[in-house]
Formats: structure tokens, C-alpha cells, sequence
């Protein structure tokens, strides 16, 4: 394979990352348009959300990778493992909402912020002292199938990750831009004491926002468990930091910008690792944090800079 | 038993509250300084002694978080990345690690006595041996170095930001130490980090030595952390935390003050990173990942945010929690799993379970108590019925107290804007506006709700960039100043909707407005010379003498918190603030908004003798009576123009103004 044909192939593996970033970043920029509030426990959401998919996937007597599918019983499987990894995941954000949030709503100041790492511990020592500190093998039906277009192999995998993705954000589009919720959920994010009077139940838009981007986590652990085969009680650290430098590369707040800014930190991830050096990776991704927080606040696609307090 | 202690109860608690407070906070340090001086005397088990050294490694690093977290109010995720420079410089500094070939640069080092020169098998290196003593300020330093390069690029931005970035900061340092092993020895850690030594002892690896180290560093970062709280410089990082804006409105450079904030911070962990090296004579990247940094956050949250003896204890109760009772505390969850038949009881080991713990310790203490153990502010006795009873006063003050610079008799206006336009993305809020402010005179503002008031405010006090156009204040452009510096120049401000520090006393609120007046840096607050303590007695006897303009409205509550005041006590709080400025021109945006009508002449009139005793006045108001009873000269906008300019009689019969207040059609009935 020549250079070329590497960097391209990585590529192709950095929009399956990036695909599984923009999901999860949106998660971020939901709640923070809406209560500017950076939601660490998303972090863990994910990552007991991929528990949660392997266990569905177990339920349906699949395990390991040798369990294939084909046909209409892959895509009920899948159907049925996506289901009820992302409500379960909605379920847990709401739960986190209701319980650790609402009660400090209107408490200014660093309160917040500090419950939602301590859920986010929290969340992280559950899985780590009932499923313990070892990696899962991850059930997974996907045939491997592979498509050889020029000097870049295409898989099957890939394919499932990039339709779904495809599919939750246009699903999300036209629910935020074309259903009352949604406007209610816009009007909320613009000016929550405006939409208040306008008879908004700004409760309601932002439990809706916890419950949409937790089930976007959903999605996101169940593609990481099904790229990876794996899933560990740790993956939410790593994946959760990139998915939030991919919210504010993007523009935090902004919906498209989450989506943008995760298909590029995806494809920073491979092409870095393979440019530089996979060691690097974390590091590479901070200082992009860093040097967008500094040069661009506003984000790519972000309309106001986070300074006002 | 019980019929011996009550008596005795009886007997010595007015005795103790004989004692002044003052007495009793002494006695209490003498008693703690006593008891952990004792402690390895009496508790001589080496394991327990080394366990309490370590607790005040973490009561150290709870004590640099507070400054960050408690003071400042700026969440720092990644504070372990400070402790593991710290460490990993003072381990660089003193072990076999670097051993450069030797050369005639290294001469005047060894003559320092910071390397010696050695031979080994054809080699002839470097060997670095630099004093702990020395290192533990040297680390400091570059801990802090490496704050102010990590913080400088966010700290403008919210605060939110910061607890990402750190977060990040906090993961890359270990990496970065694992992926350098010729500096660091990477994954394996540093080995052979050399023990402090004192006129010639060696501190070697019992604990004892380490423990009367860890008491005093303790207690010097106590005596900081207290002096900096009391001091203009702990002042100024509240305010900050409370409300950045009205903090930077009344002079408080805000990135200056968090970058200090966050520079101190990390030197503390420095210092302690150098103290828990020297101690454990290793360092590997696992000493300083994310737990830690938790792990303090968790300590500072369950002493009390903010409060200096609170998060000491909550470092010490937790750390000490770990080692020497959570074995104990599992027997006996195991005990009563066996007494009542539970069988996951019989299986639980709280020592694995610990982060657990942190969490809900997080979680819980967020719920439930935000104070912490030990809470920051203490509360004060309500006020009796008398001292809550105010007459409202007619005639205004009398007696003011110099206010400072207001003899600008120099030619022209005090303030003079010309051609100001200001622009929100496509709307015009401000379009060409001229006005000019002469010195000694009281100018209204008017117009109606969204003609553009407020944002005059913003653009002069430089809380808005203006488009185009130029603000002169005394001759000097100040169009380009940051809020502080244009405070510094002599503006001050209130707020439209009243921007007072809530969790401030209502004299820290005064005082705060005083912060540009005051020069009490970071050390003359840590030394506390005779000139410091000069200076704060007389900005607290400024503070009440400025209060005391409002007759007893405002006199019985200086010790209560502002967010405890009714609405018309924080308005007059929030000028009483200002003019501890000594501004020369005072901005009063609504002054008496949600104000009853004798409230409303009382302000007035005080308004008003402020300007007989020589303050120029800009005010936005809505009630004409007062403008007409204040204003020398009205100013009207509407829709971002100025539509009118004259004597408050002038302006009353104005077409235009009629219109733009009451439609055009009446402004036509009229005619």
C-alpha cells in the first residue's frame, strides 16, 4: 500500500471516530446551549451505555464475534440492541437530571459543574466494582464483509456506523426544527427567562435535552463496542474529552457544529496517529482545545464567544 | 456519670463565652499546633506517622485548590498536573535520572554545591544533588511558571472552560512523563530521589522527620491562605467568584487576579509535590493521574469551599479516613452482614469502594450541604425589631466624608462623547451619539425601554466595544479601556439590575470598591507590615463611614451577607460601593427603580447632595419627577439617537420627545 493509499484508508477509520464523536458532542451541546452547563457525567453515560448495548446483544444469545448474522435477523438485532441501548441511556441522563440537577437549578457558581463529576465518578466505580477492571469482549453480529475500492478497504462495519449516525442527526434536525418540542428547546437555548413567559415548560425542554443527548451517547457507546469489539469500565475518560473538544472545535451550542466538529477530531485522531504517533494522540487533541479556545472561542459554526458569565 | 458532666457543662460554658473571640481562635491554634506537634511523641507507630505525613501532603494540595476553587471560584480539574511538576522537578533535581557529560559549564553549579562532579567507568557526568530546602520554593515557582502558561489562555474566557482545559491539562502531564523516559524514566518512574538533609541529618525513610515538615508546611500555606482571604487580593478573587462583571466594574483586573489565583494555586502543589517526592523518594506517572485531582476537589467540598480550616480538616478526615479506619469500618460492615444475614454486606471492602465514596461525598455534599463541614462564612444574629425599623430621611446627607477627586476644574466637559455608535451583529443599539458631561452637573439620560440607555453605560464603562466614535473622560480616550482601567480613571458604576457580591458581607461589598484605591499587593497581604494593617483599618473605617451616609438602614447589617438585604438597601449598597471608589463621575443606572415613593425622594435627595458636595452626576432614570428635580441637563434617545438634548423644561415640551414617548399621533393631538 503506498503512502497515499494509507492516509486515505485512515481516512475512512477517522470518519467512523469522528461519526461516533459527533454523537456523543452533541450530548455536550444540547445541555449546554440550554442550562450552560458542562455535563461531565455524560462522560460516563456513555460508557455504562456500552454495557448496557453488550448486555442486549448477550440477551439475544450473541457473544464474541463468531455469532454472525445476516439478512432481516442482523437488522432486527441491531434494531433491537439500538433501542434499548439509547432508551436505557435516555433514562440514566433523565434519571441524572431529575435527581443531582434539578435540586441546584439556580444555585450559581461551580455547584453544578461538581455534581455532575461526582455522578460521573460515581457512574465509573458502579461498572468498575460490579463488572470489574478487565475489558468485555464485545458481542458482535456484523458478517465481515469487505469492498476493495481502489487502494481503500470499505467495510461492512463502517457502513452500519456511517447510516445510523447519518440517520440520529437528520432525526434530530427535523426534530429540533420542525416540532414544538424542538422550537421550544431552540427558545430555550436563546433566552430560558424569555421562553419561560412565552409559556415554554422549560423543565420539560430541558429534561428533553438530557434524554436526547444521553440516548445519542446510547448510540455512540453501541458503535464503539461494535468498531472495537471491546468495551471497559474506562472508555468514557478518553472518548468523553475528544467528543467535548469536538463540541467546542465545532462551536459549543451549536448543533451542526458538534456534528462538524466531531467528523474533524475523528479524522485528527487517525491521521495524527498516523502522521505523528499514536502516543501523541491525547496530547495533539489538547493543544487543539487549547488553540481553538484561544484563536476561535466562537468555534467553527459557534455564533457567540463563551465569555459572558 | 451524666449527672457529673452536666454541672460541669454548666460551669464552664459561660466561662467560654467569656473568652473573646479572639482569645478563643488563638487558644484554638495553640491547642491544634500542640496536639500535632505531640502526636508522633505520643503515637510512636512509624506506619500511623506516615500515614498522618501523607495526610498533610493532601491538606497541603487541599489548601492550593482552595485558593483556585474557593477564592477565585474557578473549578480546576487537573490540579494533580501541578503536584506531579512539583514532584517530577524536585526528583529530576536530586537523583541519577540526567547525567549530561561534564564540562567547565557545570563549574559554577558545583561550587553552588547544586551537582558534583562523577567518575564511573569511563564516563565522567554530572550528578545533580540540589537542596530540598531550596527546591521546595524553586518547584514552587515553576509550577506556578507552568499555571500561568496554562491558565493565560483561558482564563478570559468563562469559567467553565477553565475545568475542561485543566481536565485535559490534568491528563496530558502524566502522559507527557511517561512518554520522555529519558527525563522522566517514563512508565517505571524516577528511583533513588535523595532524602532532604538538615545540618548534616539525613532524613532517611523513617516517617518522623516528614511529618514535622508536612506540620510546617501546613501551617505556612494556612498563614498564607488566611492572609490572603483578609487582604484586598482575597477580596478581589471573591468578588470575582461571585459576579465577574460588577468585580470588573469596580476596578478588579479580572484576568490579572484569576492568573494569580490560579499561579498560587499551583505553587502550593509545587511545593507539596517536591515534600511527597522527597518522601516517597520515587515518582511515577500513577501518583498524579485524574483520582487525585479529584480526590482534592472531593477533600476541599467535603470541608467547606473556601473556608481555610474547613478544607485542612476535610484533606485530614478524609486521608486519614483511608488509612487507618476503612479496614476497620469493612470488618464491621462484615460483622453485621454476618449478624443479619446479608450476604453483599459480608463482601464489601470499602478500601476498593473509596472512589465511590468521593462521588457520593460529591454528589451529596452538592444536595445537601454546600457549606461544607466547616462553612466559609459564619451567620450573624438577626436584627431586632428596633434595628430594623428606618425612618425614611428627607434633605439628603449631611456630613459626607471627603469623596475624593472631584476638583476637575480643567477646560471643557468631564466626559465628552462624540459620534459613539455601537452595533449588536446587524442592529444599531447606538447611532452617532454626541454628549458631553460638564463637571459639577447632574445629566439625565431618558428614553424609552430599548432606546439604546444601557448600552451608553456599557460602551463608556467599557463593558461594550463601541463601533465608532470617541469617549473622552478628563481629555483621555478611554473608548478602548477595559472596565477596571476606566474605574481606575474615576467612572463608577451601578447596575440597571443590581450587581452585588451575594455571598459578601455588605462592608467586603464596600470594600471591594475600594480595590483601585488600595495598593496591598500578594506579599505586602502575606507579610502584613505595619503599612497593611494600616491600610485595611482604614478602608474598614471608610467603608462604614461611606455606609453610614444611609443613617441606620444600612449601619446594623455592614456583617451581613448582601444577598440577605431588601431590594432598596442593595440599591443604596450598590452606590455606597461606588463611591468607595472616590469616583469623579458616578453612573447611576435606575437608581430608584422598585423603589416606593418615599424611598424614591429620600434617594433623591441624596443624589443630590452628593452632587452639592462636588460629584458629576449621569443618571438613567424613569421617573421624571426626580429628573426633574435632579437633572441640570436631559439627554433623550430613542431607537439609539439622541432625539433631544436640554433643561429638563426644555426636553418636557419637546415634539419629538412626546412622540417618542407617547406616539405620534399624540404628539399631533397636541398641536
Amino acid at each position: 500500500m503506498s503512502d497515499y493509499g494509507v492516509l486515505l484508508q485512515q481516512v475512512v477509520n477517522g470518519l467512523s471516530l469522528g461519526a461516533m464523536y459527533a454523537l456523543l458532542a452533541l450530548g455536550f451541546t444540547l445541555v449546554y446551549g440550554i442550562l450552560e452547563l458542562i455535563n461531565f457525567a455524560h462522560f460516563n453515560v456513555f460508557m455504562v451505555s456500552s454495557f448496557v448495548g453488550m448486555w442486549a446483544l448477550e440477551f439475544l444469545g450473541i457473544s464474541g464475534q463468531s455469532h454472525v448474522l445476516t439478512g432481516l435477523a442482523l437488522a432486527g438485532t441491531l434494531a433491537f440492541a439500538f433501542a434499548v441501548t439509547m432508551i436505557a441511556a435516555g433514562v440514566l441522563g433523565v434519571a441524572i437530571e431529575r435527581l443531582s440537577l434539578r435540586p441546584l437549578r439556580g444555585v450559581r457558581g461551580t455547584a453544578a459543574m461538581i455534581t455532575t463529576i461526582g455522578v460521573s465518578y460515581i457512574l465509573f466505580n458502579v461498572i468498575l466494582l460490579t463488572v470489574g477492571a478487565g475489558s468485555e469482549n464485545y458481542p458482535n453480529p456484523l458478517p465481515v464483509v469487505r469492498w476493495q475500492l481502489g487502494e481503500v478497504t470499505l467495510e461492512l462495519k463502517e457502513l452500519l456506523i456511517w447510516g445510523v449516525a447519518v440517520a440520529l442527526m437528520v432525526a434530530l434536525h427535523f426534530f429540533v426544527s420542525r416540532t414544538r418540542l424542538g422550537k421550544a428547546m431552540r427558545a430555550t437555548a436563546q433566552d430560558a427567562e424569555a421562553a419561560r413567559m412565552m409559556g415554554v415548560d422549560v423543565d420539560r425542554v430541558i429534561v428533553t435535552a438530557f434524554f436526547l443527548g444521553s440516548a445519542l451517547a446510547g448510540a455512540a457507546a453501541l458503535i464503539f463496542g461494535l468498531y472495537y469489539n471491546y468495551t471497559s469500565f474506562i472508555i468514557g475518560y478518553t472518548a468523553g474529552l475528544r467528543a467535548f473538544t469536538a463540541a467546542v472545535l465545532g462551536g459549543i451550542g451549536s448543533i451542526p457544529g458538534a456534528m462538524v466538529g466531531g467528523l474533524l477530531i475523528g479524522l485528527i485522531e487517525t491521521l495524527g496517529g498516523q502522521l505523528i504517533a499514536v502516543r501523541w494522540t491525547d496530547v495533539i487533541i489538547f493543544s487543539i482545545l487549547v488553540l481553538v479556545l484561544v484563536f476561535v472561542p466562537t468555534g467553527l459554526l459557534g455564533r457567540s464567544a463563551p465569555t459572558k458569565s | 456519670m451524666a449527672e457529673l458532666e452536666k454541672p460541669l457543662i454548666r460551669i464552664a460554658a459561660p466561662l467560654f463565652a467569656r473568652i473573646s473571640p479572639r482569645l478563643r481562635a488563638r487558644l484554638g491554634i495553640v491547642l491544634v499546633t500542640t496536639a500535632a506537634l505531640l502526636f508522633p511523641l505520643v503515637n510512636q507507630n512509624d506506619a500511623d506517622i506516615d500515614s498522618a505525613a501523607n495526610a498533610l501532603a493532601f491538606a497541603a494540595l487541599a489548601l492550593g485548590l482552595n485558593i483556585v476553587v474557593g477564592f477565585a471560584g474557578l473549578l480546576d480539574l487537573g490540579y494533580a498536573a501541578f503536584f506531579a511538576i512539583g514532584a517530577y522537578a524536585y526528583g529530576v533535581a536530586s537523583s541519577w535520572q540526567l547525567q549530561p557529560q561534564w564540562s567547565g559549564f557545570w563549574e559554577p553549579f558545583q561550587w553552588l554545591d547544586f551537582v558534583t562532579r562523577f567518575h564511573t567507568a569511563g564516563a565522567d557526568v554530572v550528578h545533580f544533588q540540589v537542596s530540598f530546602w531550596l527546591m521546595l520554593p524553586v518547584a514552587a515557582a515553576i509550577a506556578a511558571f507552568f499555571g500561568v502558561l496554562f491558565g493565560a489562555p483561558t482564563l478570559r474566557l468563562k469559567g467553565d472552560y477553565l475545568a475542561i482545559v485543566t481536565l485535559g491539562f490534568g491528563e496530558i502531564v502524566p502522559i507527557v512523563a511517561r512518554n520522555t523516559p529519558s527525563v522522566t524514566n517514563g512508565a517505571m518512574g524516577l528511583n533513588g530521589v535523595a532524602a532532604p538533609q538538615l545540618f548534616g541529618y539525613n532524613f532517611g525513610v523513617d516517617a518522623t522527620p516528614y511529618y514535622y515538615v508536612g506540620v510546617a508546611l501546613v501551617a505556612f500555606l494556612i498563614l498564607i491562605s488566611q492572609r490572603l482571604k483578609d487582604s484586598r487580593i482575597g477580596r478581589a478573587w471573591m468578588a470575582i467568584r461571585e459576579d465577574e462583571i460588577a468585580a470588573a466594574a469596580m476596578g478588579v483586573d479580572r484576568v490579572r487576579f484569576k492568573l494569580l489565583a490560579f499561579a498560587i494555586g499551583a505553587a502550593f502543589a509545587g511545593a507539596t509535590g517536591t515534600f511527597y517526592v522527597a518522601k516517597l523518594q520515587t515518582a511515577t506517572p500513577e501518583m498524579f493521574m485524574f483520582p487525585v485531582s479529584v480526590m482534592v476537589l472531593v477533600m476541599i467540598v467535603f470541608g467547606g469551599i473556601g473556608s481555610v480550616w474547613g478544607v485542612v480538616v476535610g484533606a485530614l478526615v478524609l486521608q486519614i479516613l483511608q488509612s487507618w479506619f476503612l479496614e476497620d469500618l469493612s470488618q464491621w460492615l462484615h460483622a453485621l452482614g454476618r449478624l443479619v444475614n446479608i450476604d453483599w454486606l459480608q463482601r464489601v471492602e470499602l478500601a476498593s469502594s473509596i472512589e465511590l465514596i468521593f462521588g457520593l461525598i460529591l454528589v451529596l455534599m452538592m444536595l445537601y450541604r454546600r457549606e461544607g463541614l466547616i462553612p466559609a462564612s459564619r451567620p450573624v444574629p438577626a436584627l431586632t425589631v428596633n434595628e430594623q425599623t428606618a425612618q425614611a430621611v428627607r434633605g439628603g446627607f449631611s456630613g459626607l466624608p471627603d469623596l475624593g477627586a472631584v476638583d476637575h476644574d480643567a477646560q471643557g466637559p468631564l466626559l465628552d462623547i462624540t459620534d459613539l455608535t455601537v452595533r449588536f451583529g446587524g442592529l444599531v443599539a447606538l447611532r452617532s451619539v454626541e454628549l458631553s458631561v460638564p463637571a459639577h452637573a447632574v445629566v439625565a439620560v431618558i428614553g424609552p425601554n430599548g432606546s439604546g440607555k444601557s448600552t451608553l453605560f456599557n460602551a463608556v464603562t467599557g463593558f461594550l466595544p463601541a463601533h465608532r466614535g470617541n469617549i473622552r473622560f478628563v481629555g483621555e480616550e478611554i473608548g478602548r479601556l477595559p472596565p477596571h482601567a476606566v474605574l481606575e480613571r474615576g467612572i463608577a458604576r451601578t447596575f440597571q439590575n443590581i450587581r452585588l457580591f451575594p455571598n459578601l458581607t455588605v462592608a467586603e461589598n464596600v470594600m471591594i470598591g475600594m480595590h483601585a484605591r488600595l495598593d496591598i499587593g500578594p506579599l505586602g497581604a502575606l507579610l502584613r507590615l505595619p503599612k497593611t494593617r494600616r491600610e485595611e483599618a482604614a478602608s474598614r473605617e471608610r467603608a462604614l463611614e461611606i455606609l453610614s451616609l444611609f443613617g441606620n438602614r444600612l449601619l446594623p447589617r455592614v456583617d451581613h451577607l448582601a444577598a440577605s438585604l431588601s431590594y432598596a438597601n442593595r440599591r443604596r449598597t450598590e452606590i455606597a460601593r461606588a463611591l468607595a471608589s472616590q469616583p469623579k463621575l458616578l453612573l447611576l443606572d435606575e437608581p430608584t427603580a422598585g423603589m416606593n415613593p418615599a424611598e424614591t425622594l429620600e434617594l433623591a435627595d441624596q443624589i443630590k447632595s452628593l452632587n452639592r458636595f462636588g460629584l458629576t452626576i449621569l443618571l438613567i432614570e424613569h421617573k421624571l419627577d426626580v429628573v426633574v428635580s435632579l437633572a441640570d441637563k436631559v439627554v433623550v434617545l430613542d431607537h439609539g439617537e439622541k432625539i433631544a438634548e436640554g433643561t429638563p423644561d426644555a426636553v418636557r415640551r419637546d415634539e419629538a420627545v412626546i412622540g417618542a414617548y407617547l406616539g405620534r399621533s399624540a404628539a399631533f393631538a397636541r398641536v
